[in-house]
């Protein structure tokens, strides 16, 4: 509590605010936390009426209710106290419940699962840290922290004092992260790229504006080199994609007796078909873009062949006529998805989204040693290498909606009859597949992601800040161009006039950082790069003389040679 | 670079508690943590400049973290805390207050560096006006000492007479270039140097107005167009350069540099009692063993020439006009031109001596002839005429004022690259028809006999303390603070219609795209001066075939392309600041009101 032009304040030093205070009020602040209520009103009544006092006990209340000055939640610092000296994360998910990550049965995309494993795992070498809005323990190296404080200058750093990095995971990026990356005091920022492509552009856009906004030291993490790949035509710089494969729980997925696994589902579906025909399968959520109509021509193609299909329902498939050799299964909780991989002599995964990078439900199959067919587009063919089929598929250039691909039915029906005919090929494939399986770990991914924070954080301390000066100005026309014949009047020989830019020998803190009290001539294309890069990044620069400069290798020695004359003189 | 203060602190409260230091920022509510030089820089912020605050703490912390803190305190303030933003319409041109003071004025001893590339009546000359201008103001200079080994560089500096020396340690601890010094504590600075790289840092400060003395010498010639351009783009509206000769402001009004930037003021001349024109006759040819001096009439050339195109034009000259005398004064033929034509001989003055003979060979000339070019000195015309000696003028524009009255020119064509067309004949004619007397003569040898008590260095320095206090009014601040609550985002966009990939603008905050151009123009504009921006979207223009639909223009504002930045206009009028922004605020308003009428708010207080 202080006192200031004769008003009285208190200090929240946890929620960085101040409220101001009447004097009844800091009287009854002295006393509130050895005194109760009615001792209070009984010590004070005699210097201040009642109902005022009841009055100021209600403010109190409300400033209680808004969470500040009285704190009844758990201390975070006493309880990250007790955690040892770890490295920690924030991990930053907003809008989306932290405990509904830790129960597996309630998640069914396949992101969000992806989520839950890498987090259990990544306990093993940091804290995390979930944003929220109150201070609590979640489970051991798992905490939510309360974030809503007022002061970002002190938050950001705070949470640069305390943290390795911030591990984002939120499909809603824009509002809430773009302007984080203004701020040079946060420490790297890792962000999901989710969606390379897809959603008509959109999905570029946005990767593309994070790209241009973040900081040296921040990167996206994509599920395979495709991601990289696919980029590597709109930026200069694809090392900001940071390749994070995904991991399969192969103490869950594991190949079991297969006649047994087709037993117990042919039970459940109440289809003895299963029993005897080879069967295709297919989980996933019944849509469009994840490929349910060619699944349907593929069994129109295949009367011979059963098709099973798991995921949560038929969607508007439901009200169609479907081939008779077309069995939907249901939906089935996690634990039993095994015995339904299993069931499968051949795993089809046909989803034409822009979204697919990975393909996690191809590596569960393959780590139950069920061989895939995938389509030969985007990240699956990566997982998936030589321990299954990739069939044809038409890889639009262009997308619409999320729809980046269509995957040949007529190839992938030559494909899976192929591998149905060939009981040794299938085998082959089948131990291959779980083979290469088990080398996607959980673990890897954890590892994976603490390794590229140190690579970020090894970037930031590379940062130098640009304090360089320069201005531009017109040169006279060049001599050069003068026909020395000529006695003309100056007019006519004057060629348009020219300009450059000019770099100071001296820095914007007056300190002399090239040779001293030197001025050296640049293009007007580098003073330009060297103007933006003061309040940009170099990825934004990175735009700007894409604009401006045709020669694409012009323009990255350009970049090339700016970023380098800053680093030097930094 | 911002070096301005554009934040005022808000009512706070500082306290300490658990080894901590916060701030309470009682406007807001918020609590500020900060560190130990944030913390001193806090008691002194709004009070100091950053100069004094920098000079203040530098005992105590590392200059970098005193920036760095400055630096952290005016982000804290640009999001709202402990420091709010100045509106610029709220800002008060810090130097409205009259100089009621002899004015301080810096000037730098880049100058005295020179000295071997200047010819001696150039030196000597600056040596006058210093010592007159310590009249009317307070001049000063640094001298830089290393406390390490002693040394220091005050032996230039000896010579400079009545300037005071600003001592200041220069060593490990102390990394600042010159220009820092220049921040504070000055009126104004004087620039006596020629050199780009001497003066580009001192022009790069705030709020000290700056008047730059440009020498018409042929030595300096070469690059002394582009370096005047280079500083043109640097100078501040309060900034101006002098020239001494009014054929120097029309030649660089050619180029671009507005008027406004330029200002004539001649130097003083200087004479010695006369002797008569016979005797002076006499002298001259005993002194060069050239008797036809005394028997034909004696023309003074003042060169100015590019030195190749000079000695072919005088030979030209001499071979036209055999029945004339002709004395050259040129300080750079004088050395390297040694067989002239017999009517011929080169003079120029290169040390005490021969400078003081000079006036015996004027007062033997019976007419004066120059061009009106860069290189040709000013006041070596004047103090030539000075004894009552009518000139003819080669120029582009008619009499130069300086000798109007005293003459008659001849119109005649030079560019920037020394070459120089006179119609010989015309010329020739002109000369003899001065010679002959007359009563137009008789008039003309009146006015030149009054430059003595016209061009004196009390006058040259009484306009020079007058432009100084004229331009002290002007707005010194080099950049105006961009108010822009919504920071652009450079980045790649692909257009899912046309499937092509473009780069834009991303406008964090209001998210939407715009042209990149707008956003780059602002972004530049933050930093350098609107000409500067200017140059850079002409040069891009010039450059590329973008199809340019509206114009950067007073009317457009940036709008869509800029590639085609309104020009510089005829008048020499740039864009201002205010100009460039109030379009783009109406364009705004008028098609996108909705989406941006926060961002509206602030940029209307800018407005």
């Amino acid at each position: 509590m202080f006192e200031e032009d004769a008003a009285f304040y208190a200090a929240d030093l946890d929620k960085a605010t101040i409220v101001e205070l009447s004097a009844l009020m800091v009287d009854i602040l002295k006393l509130a936390e050895t005194h109760t209520n009615s001792e209070i009103v009984e010590a004070l009544k005699t210097s201040y009426v009642e109902a005022d006092i009841l009055q100021a006990f209600e403010r109190f209340a409300e400033l209680e209710g808004a969470g500040l000055l009285f704190n009844r939640g758990e201390d975070l610092k006493e309880t990250a106290a007790i955690a040892s000296e770890r490295r920690k994360l924030l991990v930053a998910i907003p809008g989306i419940a932290t405990d509904s990550f830790f129960d597996i049965e309630t998640l069914s995309a396949g992101t969000n699962m992806a989520f839950s494993y890498m987090f259990k795992h990544l306990t093993k070498y940091v804290d995390l840290h979930f944003t929220g809005n109150r201070n609590r323990k979640i489970a051991d190296n798992l905490y939510e922290v309360d974030i809503s404080v007022v002061d970002f200058g002190r938050l950001s750093r705070n949470i640069n004092e305390t943290y390795f990095g911030i591990l984002t995971l939120h499909r809603d990026h824009e509002t809430w992260l773009l302007p984080l990356y203004q701020h040079i005091e946060l420490p790297p920022i890792l962000v999901q790229c989710h969606a390379p492509r897809g959603h008509g552009g959109e999905a570029l856009n946005s990767i593309l504006r994070h790209y241009a906004a973040m900081r040296d030291f921040d990167g996206f993490t994509a599920p395979s080199d495709y991601v990289r790949e696919f980029y590597a035509d709109y930026v200069w710089d694809v090392s900001f994609f940071n390749t994070l494969p995904n991991g399969v729980d192969s103490t869950l997925f594991r190949p079991m007796n297969k006649q047994k696994a087709k037993q117990e589902l042919a039970r459940h579906v109440g289809d003895d078909r299963i029993l005897t025909t080879p069967t295709v399968g297919y989980l996933s959520r019944v849509e469009s873009e994840k490929g349910a109509s060619v699944y349907l021509k593929l069994a129109e193609l295949n009367p011979h062949l059963l098709f099973l299909i798991a995921g949560p329902s038929l969607g508007r498939y439901a009200s169609q006529d479907l081939p008779d050799n077309l069995i939907y299964a249901g939906f089935h909780p996690r634990k039993a998805l095994p015995m339904v991989y299993n069931a499968f002599d051949v795993y089809c995964f046909l989803s034409m989204s822009g979204e697919e990078t990975f393909g996690l439900t191809v590596l569960e199959a393959m780590a139950c040693g069920v061989p895939p067919v995938v389509p030969n587009f985007d990240g699956v063919p990566s997982v998936v290498a030589d321990a299954g089929i990739v069939a044809d598929a038409e890889n639009f250039q262009h997308d619409i909606a999320t729809f980046v691909s269509y995957p040949s039915p007529i190839d992938f029906s030559k494909q899976i009859n192929r591998l149905l005919n060939d009981d040794q090929r299938r085998e082959s494939l089948s131990q291959k597949a779980r083979e290469r399986a088990l080398s996607f770990t959980w673990d890897k991914t954890a590892r994976r992601i603490v390794e590229v924070f140190e690579e970020l954080q090894e970037k930031r301390r590379l940062v130098s800040p640009n304090r360089l000066l320069n201005v531009f100005a017109p040169t006279p026309p060049a001599e050069t161009v003068h026909d020395l014949g000529s006695r003309g009047p100056a007019h006519q020989v004057r060629q348009e006039s020219q300009y450059k830019s000019i770099v100071l020998g001296m820095n914007e803190r007056y300190e002399p950082c090239l040779i001293r009290d030197a001025a050296y001539p640049l293009r007007v294309e580098d003073g330009l790069v060297l103007s933006i890069l003061k309040d940009h990044t170099v990825r934004e620069a990175e735009a700007v003389l894409t604009a401006v400069i045709e020669d694409e290798t012009e323009a990255k020695a350009t970049l090339k040679r700016v970023c380098g004359l800053i680093q030097a003189t930094a | 670079m911002r070096f301005n203060t554009d934040y005022r602190l808000n009512r706070h409260h500082k306290f300490k508690q658990n080894d901590r230091k916060y701030v309470a920022d009682l406007e807001t509510n918020a609590i500020v943590e900060v560190n130990g030089v944030e913390w001193d820089i806090l008691q002194r912020y709004g009070m100091q400049t950053q100069y004094q605050i920098v000079e203040a703490l530098k005992g105590k912390y590392k200059v970098n973290a005193i920036f760095d803190g400055i630096a952290r305190l005016e982000r804290l303030g640009k999001h709202g805390q402990l420091l709010t933003q100045i509106p610029t319409s709220a800002k008060q041109p810090n130097a409205l207050q009259p100089i009621d003071h002899k004015p301080k004025i810096l000037v730098p001893f880049e100058f005295t560096e020179e000295k071997s590339s200047l010819d001696y009546i150039t030196h000597l000359n600056r040596f006058q006006l210093l010592t007159a201008l310590t009249e009317s103001t307070l001049l000063e200079t640094l001298g830089f000492t290393n406390a390490e080994n002693g040394s220091g560089d005050s032996k230039n500096l000896e010579a400079l007479g009545d300037i005071r020396i600003r001592q200041i340690e220069s060593g490990e601890k102390n990394t600042f270039t010159s220009a820092w010094y220049a921040r504070e504590g000055y009126d104004g600075m004087l620039l006596l140097s020629q050199s780009l790289t001497d003066n580009l840092s001192y022009y790069q400060i705030p709020d000290v107005p700056i008047v730059h003395c440009i020498e018409n010498t042929q030595k300096l010639q070469n690059s002394m167009l582009e370096t005047l351009l280079h500083l043109h783009a640097s100078q501040k509206e309060s900034d101006a350069f002098v020239v001494k000769a009014s054929w120097m402001k029309e030649w660089l009004s050619e180029f671009g540099i507005p008027e406004r930037h330029l200002c004539v003021i001649p130097e003083g001349i200087n004479v010695v009692q006369p002797i008569s024109k016979a005797l002076a006759k006499q002298h001259t040819a005993t002194l060069f063993h050239k008797p036809m001096f005394t028997q034909h009439p004696v023309v003074g050339l003042i060169s100015g020439f590019e030195p190749n195109q000079g000695a072919q034009w005088i030979t030209e000259f001499a071979h036209a006009n055999r029945h004339l005398a002709i004395f050259v004064y040129d300080s750079v033929l004088a050395q390297h031109y040694k067989n002239p034509p017999d009517n011929v001989v080169i003079f120029g003055a290169d040390s005490q001596e021969m400078a003081s003979i000079l006036p015996v060979f004027f007062q033997a000339l019976d007419l004066v002839c120059f061009p009106a070019m860069p290189g040709t000195p000013c006041s070596v015309v004047l103090e030539a005429m000075a004894y009552g000696v009518p000139c003819v003028a080669m120029t582009k524009y008619g009499l130069p004022p300086e000798v109007s009255d005293a003459g008659v020119s001849v119109e005649c064509q030079w560019d920037n690259f020394g070459n120089f067309h006179v119609p010989m004949r015309e010329l020739s004619a002109t000369i003899n028809a001065g010679l002959v007397p007359s009563d137009m003569r008789a008039a003309f040898e009146g006015v030149a006999r009054r430059f003595p008590q016209k061009y004196t260095w009390q006058k040259t320095a009484q306009k020079l303390t007058q432009l100084f206090e004229k331009n002290q009014s002007l707005e010194t601040g080099t950049h105006q603070t961009a108010v822009n609550l919504f920071p652009p985002i450079f980045c790649r966009r692909y257009n899912p219609n046309t499937f092509e990939t473009t780069s834009d603008a991303y406008r964090l905050g209001i998210n939407r795209y715009e042209h990149l151009e707008k956003a780059l123009g602002e972004t530049l504009l933050t930093q350098h001066k609107t000409a500067e921006v200017a140059s850079v979207f002409k040069h891009f223009k010039a450059k590329t075939s973008i199809p340019t639909s509206t114009q950067f223009s007073k009317n457009d504002g940036f709008q869509s392309s800029p590639w085609e930045p309104n020009d510089i206009d005829e008048s020499g009028e740039q864009l201002n600041q205010s100009q460039i922004q109030q379009p783009l605020f109406r364009n705004y308003e008028d098609s996108e009101a909705k989406d941006i009428s926060r961002n509206r708010v602030i940029r209307a207080d800018a407005a």
